[in-house]
């Protein structure tokens, strides 16, 4: 084993120690600072990148796609002095690898512990029930004042989420029998508004129905008024054309008819089927005096004798009230 | 064993070439291929020319680091087209991009909504609402310019 020998060895084990070395392969994802003499230098993207060997060193290998951290489970106290126990997700991404590896230390555990304490400062401003129903604003909210505080970092917050929140047990319990109070009290208003409805329906009807009856009361009326006007009316007629007619012809018309009715109604006492015991009053007297006036009837029809002076005694018989109007007998 | 590396010769150089060549796909971009390839070109001129096994390793050597020149003249280019070029880089696929302030720019710092997150942006002095183009990013900074 010459001199040579081994340096020619050494040369070759050199050669590929620096060859590897001075050949950076940087996957996709990551990007490697490089520190010359522990001062950093440059950036390597991805691919193949060439250093200096010995004076430059790959420093740190920053993940440049976006993470997640968990941001831990912790007791916050809102503005109404509930405690509810929050945790979280935060979304980032690294854009500048240099920042990021040297301007903080250990940046997941910063981001956390940044938005473990904003998550503090915007919920305890808060009421209970702001925490619970504005969620999205509670993230917008962190996400701007922590997406300010990590810039200086390199480093961007894309995304910061409330995942779960949990107000104690008791707090739960008294929440949901609010609600239940809350439904109980919509049920029974909504019940004593259907039954004052239906009330004011009711008398609404009884109203109407009474008012219609009313009115129907109030046309019967009118129309029994006209009924009874039209009669008179008619009646007074009658016994205008009566008398007319009486005024126009002979009293032995009038005579006629009167015994005609008389006589009929003897008729009818006759057919009755119980005794007959015909009382007739004083008074009967004069009317069978009536029965001279059929003789006058006939002496007006086939004499020329008048007995006007015992026709005229005779005039002025009640009319009929109803019936049909005795025909004229015209003079002969 | 070393009986055996005698025995063979001058195909020792190309047997250890393609070894290192068939590694490179176990653990890529470790530039073992191009070690692969000095050992096959060390071997060919083996063939050619007679040398002690001295001269072979000096000049495998002195192939091994020529080839760190040939391989960036060569790859670098065809290494640097990427399919998704923006990919890693999502300010950059924003340049020459328009959006509207959020916040109006107030000491050269404002915001804009892009996506479902907000971005901060640098730039003159501008109300909100204003339509605003992306010139310049750096890292997650982006400057705006009014459109």
């Amino acid at each position: 084993m010459s001199g040579f020998d081994i340096f020619a060895i050494v040369l070759v084990l050199l050669v590929i120690a620096t060859l590897l070395a001075g050949v950076k392969t940087v996957p996709q994802g990551y990007d490697w600072t490089i520190e010359r003499f522990g001062k950093y230098t440059q950036t390597l993207s991805p691919g193949l990148n060439l250093i200096v060997p010995y004076f430059d060193r790959v420093g740190r290998k920053i993940n440049m796609m976006e993470q997640v951290i968990d941001i831990p489970e912790q007791e916050v106290i809102t503005k109404d002095n509930a405690t509810v126990t929050v945790d979280g997700v935060a979304f980032f991404q690294v854009f500048d690898a240099a920042k990021a590896s040297y301007e903080v230390a250990n940046l997941t555990q910063a981001i956390t512990v940044l938005t473990m304490t904003n998550i503090r400062s915007v919920m305890g401003s808060m009421d209970l029930d702001q925490v619970l129903s504005h969620r999205d604003e509670i993230n917008e909210r962190l996400l701007r004042v922590v997406d300010a505080a990590v810039s200086p970092w390199g480093v961007k917050v894309n995304r910061i989420e409330i995942k779960d929140i949990v107000p104690p047990a008791d707090l739960v319990e008294a929440m949901g029998r609010q609600m239940k109070a809350e439904r109980v009290k919509r049920a029974d208003i909504l019940a004593a508004e259907g039954q004052r409805q239906s009330e004011i329906l009711r008398a609404e009807g009884a109203k109407q129905g009474q008012i219609l009856q009313a009115e129907g009361r109030r046309e019967a009326a009118f129309r029994d008024a006209e009924a009874r006007e039209r009669l008179a009316e008619a009646e007074a007629k009658a016994t205008l054309a009566v008398s007319e007619a009486i005024g126009k012809g002979d009293v032995a018309a009038l005579n006629y008819f009167i015994a005609d009715k008389y006589i009929k109604a003897f008729g009818q006492f006759a057919d009755a089927p119980n005794q007959k015991i015909i009382m007739l009053p004083m008074e009967a007297t004069s009317m069978l005096g009536s029965l001279a006036g059929i003789g006058e009837i006939a002496k007006a029809t086939f004499g020329e004798s008048a007995a006007s002076a015992t026709a005229a005694a005779r005039r002025g018989g009640s009319v009929p009230s109803s019936g049909p109007t005795p025909p004229a007998v015209p003079p002969q | 064993m070393t009986d055996m590396f005698a025995s063979l010769g001058n195909w020792n150089w190309l047997i250890f070439g393609f070894i290192l060549m068939a590694l490179e796909t176990i653990a890529p971009g470790v530039f073992l291929f191009w070690l692969g390839l000095a050992a096959l070109l060390v071997g060919l001129v083996s063939f050619v020319v007679t040398m002690s096994w001295q001269i072979q390793l000096v000049m495998f050597a002195i192939f091994a680091a020529a080839a760190v020149p040939v391989w960036r003249r060569l790859a670098r280019p065809k290494l640097d087209a990427s399919a998704s070029p923006f990919l890693n880089k999502r300010t950059e696929a924003l340049l020459g991009r328009e959006f509207t302030l959020e916040k109006p720019i107030i000491d050269g710092s404002g915001t804009v909504r892009i996506g479902d997150t907000v971005w901060r942006v640098a730039g003159p002095d501008t109300p909100a609402g204003t339509r605003v183009k992306v010139v310049q990013v750096d890292g997650a900074n982006l400057t705006v310019a009014v459109t």
